[in-house]
């Protein structure tokens, strides 16, 4: 099976955070995973050193990928093999994310998040304004 | 399962994004395979309303 070419004329990314790859060319295995604690607080309290991902099972837990089981064969055939892109405009690139562009194998990716949300007690609130 | 598949031209003008995050890909080009697992968790137990205690330290 022969793979396509992608030409892209031009390609635009603002801002790319937090280990995320920008591949132009051809790889062969991809593997990405990102975690995280995204903690709201009602008030700016900020502390050093805190969150423990071993602390919450969200970031252990296996997630479960059912096995492909039917036989399947793929037949391709490249009748004009190119991939045109004109333009592509990204703004944001963050978490272990891809922009890819070319070929590749096999691709892997992998995101746990647990939200927390610390509010102030209603009747206790120290910003009556808000109500 | 048989499986045909017949690639013509594939010609795209202006492709916008906002983000890709969370282990997200975006790709122009071919793959073998693309496996994605994302767990994101926000239940009731986490909304904590009261005094701000700190997390379990690192």
């Amino acid at each position: 099976m022969l793979n396509r070419t992608s030409f892209v004329d031009k390609i635009n990314i603002d801002t790319m955070s937090f280990s995320s790859v920008f591949e132009i060319g051809d790889s062969c295995s991809i593997q990405g995973f990102s975690r995280a604690i995204a903690l709201q607080r009602e008030a700016e309290y900020f502390n050093t050193r805190e969150g423990n991902y071993s602390v919450y099972p969200i970031f252990s837990e296996p997630i479960p990928l059912l096995p492909i089981e039917e036989e399947l064969t793929i037949h391709t055939s490249q009748l004009n093999p190119i991939i045109k892109v004109q333009t592509i405009d990204i703004i944001g690139v963050s978490s272990s994310s891809i922009v890819h562009i070319g070929n590749s194998g096999n691709i892997s990716m992998e995101s746990r998040v647990k939200h927390i949300r610390q509010l102030f007690q209603k009747n206790n609130n120290r910003n009556p304004s808000r109500d | 399962m048989n499986y045909q598949v017949y690639n013509r031209d594939v010609c795209v003008g202006t492709i916008r994004v906002l983000g890709v995050s969370s282990s997200s890909v975006l790709i122009v080009g071919d793959t073998n395979s693309i496996q994605l697992a994302a767990t994101f968790d926000t239940p009731a137990e986490s909304l904590l309303v009261g005094p701000f205690v700190p997390l379990t330290p690192e």
